[in-house]
């Protein structure tokens, strides 16, 4: 076996091992990441840029938030079932933090919101072509991988790290495989572990929230996150602790229905398999809330009624619900994807000239539908929603005019947060809320401060924890490996 | 040798060498996708684009042959140009989100505009959704993320000559794929992989799930060779077979295992579990191609290296156990140049291959040329010579190695159990492969136990003549020998009687009478308790006559049974051990004694891996590897329609009612055109593994960007 010495060992390179690889470095301490796949990165390569509170550059744009604000605004959110010195230590930090990264050489496109009612906390990495959209972060992510090369930290890819080692009661190390098999020992001072939860382990995934991939659950699923870190930390005794999914709402197989995917969620009528609604169709721009809703109708699933008439509307003036994933260029695609969807048979899109035969097509009883739809005409005629009071500028007419169409969203989620406990230096707790020596985790495997859902809110909140973490982590094991050396 | 500078940098670089290639050997990162450094450079893609002495076009470095003197630089504001808009012009119709995406964080592509910085695009003019074809066996098609980088067809039509990959031209656009909509069985594909491996996006990929079974790379490719114990490169002997070189086959084989020919026979194969055309229609025959090499070998061509030992290492070691792990871990310690010692406690070395496995699995004398060999190289044996204490013996070696298998037989404890005409499997079989006359056991006989062991009792008494009863606890379905021991068996007369609980042995202990049952209709096994629970039919209760009965129910070491081996057993009677350390210094334990019954092959493995322990502590490097047969693969392996479809060809079985009456080996070997037949069915997943891998921009080290 072959094996390998240094100070810090680093499980996993996406944003919370590189910043904490980045941070360790920068203290003159020697590290070892441990990567699974061929590139570093991780989620941040599908991600657009990090949280920051109050940061330069939102006072530039004059979009600042209080550190104050966007505590108590979180604090609120969670109704103080998360750790709050956790999130007043990671807030504080965020600002320095966008700093940090500027100073590494990371350009950001600004500050942004992710939909109307959240706050400017997105700091977007500013792409060579400029063009603000997904995998904006990749960016950053070079530029981290970089500069942890250049403090010397060696990163070791395609190694995935499989166990811990614990020696008198401390975690001294990791054991991994390479690309051919080898076994390796990589031993350190301290293990940060960041390995992004496991949003791509169907059977842990059911075993945690009883949802079974694919069936009535379609999250993101980035090959090779699969809980590693997570069962590696439980081995060694870390506490169980509040993991959860990141819902969000999509179509299924939506990477290649992107265009449906992104037309059909506008503010339209969302009904269950009943043919029932049961959600103020205005929120859908916090996918969070929908993704929570839709998880309480059968199957995990709705249909997002409209017509080709509002659809030609929203190509012509733009479309009710802004947000930065889904840009309202699609609009101009659709009619050719939906009749690709047709022609392939897509069974998540639905078009048909009469609300019975939309019905029939999925499954819901025509008569329910149709009174639901009528409802739902009047009250757009009147311009009050009496039964879910969503706004009146949202309450278009569904008529039916050149044909109806709906799309089948499903319970989704960018991947897992949460499973392990850490205080505010990133030590991972036991059972009985006391230090594992040596033993610190970061990002998604830590995350556990959004408590029952992902505060929206505050976007980039994710990967701004990752990388605050990351850099949190790396300063107590500072601070850890000058106290072992008293 | 031609200088040039690349980025400032002065580099040498071979005659005929593309800039880029130079550049890339130089350690200077360009990126680059279309091009690949096993296929033809096309120039399609730009990504590479360089600006040459200063001229005003950049051109692609991967097209440029590099010229003396000559001045490259890839960051020029031209040359950058270039190769955003060819990035932007990819990315347009590639989908704009990597989630999902099998290939994510393996992906070239990915990694490229990592390194670029490229993000959002138009992609508003150019929507395509070409669906995901996963109707194919083992290649997944994905090709909405094709960016036409043309790499997967010219590695299906140039490279393999196959032609099968080209591109298509659908609704959507241009993409790569098959032509006509057929299915790639339909369209003569050959499953080699190489598309999968050229790609540099997810758009051909295995399919899921494959890649994900061992933690190296290669054992995912070539999953035969990961599976089999001993790890036999597996391609390389087929392919060896399919052109006419069965020696070449043999020394293939040689190079990991010493027993090439008693595989051929009985090897459990667990190669073919994993042989990838078992997605396709069959898995390769691989155990009896390994027969047909073995059974053909007249010339031995790998004699002479395998037969040469290193210089004397002035290290003694003695192996106990004779058979197939000490005999392996005896030929490689000796290879290694120490001096090697087995004791064989039976007359002769061979353990369950000389002693127990039937002729008519396995032809004696064949098993004992291969004996031989080993001896050959300087191994010597004391056979008849039990050894009752390890310690003892290590006063005079400077190891041991503990190899006894498990050869005492276990009795259930039943009452009767101990009467006279009671035997165990391992007598039983031993005497019959000595020649020995069985008449002692009477004319009918009860068999307790349902395992190879088993049924390999109950074939050998039926070639006696006698009459045989077949009894065990599990249910039809669940009998552990395999399919083929239990109709073969069943088709020349023995009588199995599955899902029966045995009460006792009726008659004197002089004189069997019968053995007792009931019938169960099912039962569970604890293995934490190593409790069984079972639901009795009622008055299912009966008595089978039989003049003897024989326990093959489990084996063990037998260790237990000596006053004081010298090394710590645990409670089963095993060695306690820590790899293959057991508790004294200098005595090493492996195979069926340290892991309990298992096939030979595993015993092989184990022999092989204990060797390399025990030579490190001899001092050794513990590296038994070794190449008895230079390997030539042609990556050009052609169109062949029809493929997919090539049935697996089994060997020749006798008929009942002829092997019943003999001990001649059930099966015929392959004819030679038989083997041929059944070799070219091969996929030859190791083809795959001869692509070089793409260094990414993060392969390299200090990236000027």
């Amino acid at each position: 076996m072959k094996k390998l010495e240094t100070d810090v060992v680093i499980v996993a390179g996406g944003p919370a091992g590189l910043s904490a690889a980045v941070t360790v470095g920068e203290m003159g301490l020697s590290s070892i990441l441990l990567e699974k796949s061929r590139t570093t990165g991780g989620a941040a390569n599908m991600g657009m840029g990090p949280l920051g509170i109050n940061t330069s550059i939102q006072k530039e744009q004059f979009n600042d938030i209080s550190v104050e604000h966007a505590f108590d605004l979180h604090m609120n959110y969670t109704h103080y079932n998360v750790d709050a010195d956790l999130v007043q230590t990671y807030f504080s930090k965020s600002a320095d933090t966008i700093a940090w990264l500027q100073e590494l050489g990371v350009e950001f496109a600004g500050a942004f919101r992710y939909f109307r009612e959240s706050e400017a906390t997105w700091h977007i990495v500013k792409p060579e072509n400029g063009v603000i959209g997904p995998r904006a972060a990749s960016g950053m992510v070079k530029v981290l991988t970089e500069k942890a090369k250049e403090y010397g930290t060696e990163i070791l890819l395609e190694t995935p790290a499989t166990s811990l080692i614990v020696e008198d009661g401390r975690v001294v190390g990791a054991k991994a495989v390479d690309a051919e098999g080898q076994e390796l020992e990589v031993r350190g001072k301290a293990v940060i572990v960041a390995t992004g939860g496991f949003g791509n382990n169907g059977e842990m995934i059911k075993q945690e929230f009883g949802l079974t991939l694919m069936e009535d659950f379609y999250p993101f699923m980035i090959p090779g996150v699969n809980g590693d870190g997570l069962k590696m930390m439980w081995e060694v005794g870390a506490q169980k602790f509040g993991a959860n999914i990141e819902a969000i709402y999509q179509l299924p197989d939506n990477m290649n229905w992107f265009v449906l995917d992104a037309v059909l969620r506008q503010p339209n009528l969302l009904v269950n398999q009943r043919g029932e609604r049961f959600m103020n169709e205005g929120y859908m721009g916090n996918t969070t809330y929908v993704g929570n809703a839709l998880r309480m109708q059968p199957g995990n699933y709705a249909y997002c009624i409209a017509d080709r008439k509002i659809m030609k509307q929203y190509k012509k003036n733009g479309p009710d619900i802004m947000d930065i994933v889904h840009p309202a260029d699609a609009f101009h695609a659709f009619d050719k994807e939906a009749e690709l969807a047709r022609e392939q048979g897509y069974s998540a899109y639905f078009e048909a000239e009469t609300i019975e035969e939309l019905a029939e097509q999925m499954g819901i009883n025509p008569e329910t539908l149709a009174n639901t739809l009528d409802d739902y005409n009047a009250m757009c005629d009147s311009g009050v929603d009496t039964q879910f009071h969503k706004e009146p500028r949202y309450l278009h007419p569904i008529t039916g005019k050149g044909n109806f169409v709906a799309g089948k969203f499903y319970l989704g989620a960018y991947g897992t947060i949460g499973g392990v406990r850490i205080n505010k230096r990133c030590e991972v707790l036991d059972k009985d809320q006391k230090p594992i020596p040596g033993l610190y985790s970061a990002g998604s495997d830590a995350n556990t401060i959004y408590g029952d859902s992902y505060n929206f809110t505050l976007p980039g909140n994710t990967m701004g924890f990752a990388v605050n973490s990351g850099r949190m982590a790396g300063e107590s094991v500072m601070d850890y490996i000058s106290g072992l050396e008293e | 040798m031609i200088t040039l500078t690349i980025d400032g940098r002065t580099v040498e670089a071979r005659e005929g060498q593309s800039v880029l290639h130079a550049a890339l050997d130089a350690g200077i990162y360009i990126p680059h996708l279309c091009d690949h450094p096993d296929l033809e450079a096309k120039g399609g893609c730009r990504m590479c684009s360089v600006t040459i002495d200063g001229a005003e076009k950049p051109v692609p470095s991967c097209a440029t042959e590099v010229r003396e003197g000559m001045v490259v630089d890839s960051h020029t504001e031209a040359a950058e140009a270039v190769r955003r808009t060819s990035m932007e012009l990819m990315l347009a119709t590639h989908p704009s989100e990597c989630t999902g995406c099998p290939k994510y964080g393996k992906c070239e592509m990915q990694s490229m505009y990592q390194f670029m910085g490229v993000s959002a695009q138009a992609w508003r003019h150019h929507p395509r959704s070409v669906p995901t074809n996963d109707s194919n066996p083992l290649i997944t098609h994905l090709f909405i993320r094709c960016i036409r980088c043309g790499r997967c067809i010219r590695a299906c039509q140039d490279k393999r000559g196959v032609k099968v990959l080209d591109y298509v031209h659908d609704k959507v656009g241009i993409h790569a794929g098959v032509p006509g909509g057929k299915s790639l069985a339909e369209a003569g594909c050959r499953f080699c992989g190489a598309c999968i491996e050229v790609c540099p996006t997810g758009s051909i990929v295995d399919v899921v799930g494959r890649m994900e079974r061992y933690p190296a790379y290669a054992d995912n490719v070539v999953p035969c060779r990961a599976e089999c114990p001993a790890h036999i490169d597996i391609p390389a002997y087929i392919r060896a077979v399919r052109e006419g070189r069965p020696g070449d086959a043999v020394g293939i084989i040689r190079e990991k295992v010493p027993f090439p020919l008693v595989l051929g026979y009985i090897c459990n194969h667990l190669c073919e579990t994993g042989c990838k055309r078992s997605d396709i229609n069959a898995p390769m025959s691989i155990r009896n191609l390994k027969r047909f090499a073995a059974d053909n070998d007249t010339e031995q061509s790998w004699k002479e290296k395998y037969l040469r030992t290193a210089p004397p290492t002035g290290k003694k070691v003695a192996v106990i156990g004779g058979g197939p792990c000490g005999l392996t871990a005896a030929y490689y310690l000796r290879k290694k140049g120490h001096d090697v010692t087995v004791f064989e406690k039976r007359p002769e070395l061979g353990g369950p291959m000389t002693s127990g496995i039937p002729a008519y699995r396995l032809p004696l004398d064949e098993v004992r040329k291969e004996i031989q060999l080993i001896l050959d190289t300087g191994v010597k044996a004391e056979v008849n010579r039990e050894i009752t204490s390890a310690a003892e013996l290590k006063k005079d070696f400077d190891a041991v190695l503990v190899a006894v298998g498990v050869s005492k037989g276990r009795r259930l404890p039943l009452p009767g159990a101990d009467f006279q005409q009671v035997y165990t499997a391992m007598d039983v079989l031993a005497d019959n492969r000595a020649g020995k006359d069985m008449g002692y056991l009477g004319k009918s006989v009860c068999v307790i136990g349902g395992g190879s062991v088993g049924f390999d009792v109950a074939r050998s008494l039926i070639r006696h003549g006698m009459t045989v009863n077949l009894a065990c606890l599990e249910q039809a379905d669940k009998i552990l020998a395999d399919a083929e021991d239990q109709e073969e068996g069943a088709e020349e007369g023995v009588n199995i009687l599955p899902g029966r609980a045995f009460e006792a042995i009726e008659g004197t202990p002089e004189r069997v009478a019968g053995l007792r049952v009931h019938t169960v209709l099912s039962s569970t096994y604890d293995k934490a308790t190593g409790k069984v629970t079972e639901v009795a039919e009622e008055g299912s209760q009966t008595v089978i006559p039989c003049d003897s009965v024989v326990f093959a129910t489990g084996q063990y070491t037998g260790l237990s049974d000596y006053e004081n081996f010298g090394i710590r057993l645990n409670g089963r009677g095993y060695p306690e051990n820590d790899g293959f350390k057991t508790s004294e210094e200098g005595i090493f334990a492996a195979g069926d004694a340290i892991t309990g019954i298992s096939f030979v092959i595993k015993g092989i493995a184990q022999g092989r891996d204990a060797a390399s322990e025990i030579d490190k502590y001899l001092g050794g490097d513990g590296n038994i590897d070794e190449t008895l047969v230079e390997r030539t693969a042609d990556p050009y392996i052609g169109e062949f329609p029809g493929f997919a479809a090539l049935p697996r060809v089994e060997q020749e079985v006798m008929s009942a009612e002829s092997r019943k009456t003999n001990n001649e080996n059930v099966y015929r070997t392959y004819s030679c055109e038989e083997a041929s037949c059944e070799a070219q069915r091969c996929l030859q997943c190791d083809l795959r593994l001869q692509f070089e891998k793409i260094k990414l921009w993060s392969d390299f080290g200090g990236v000027e960007a």
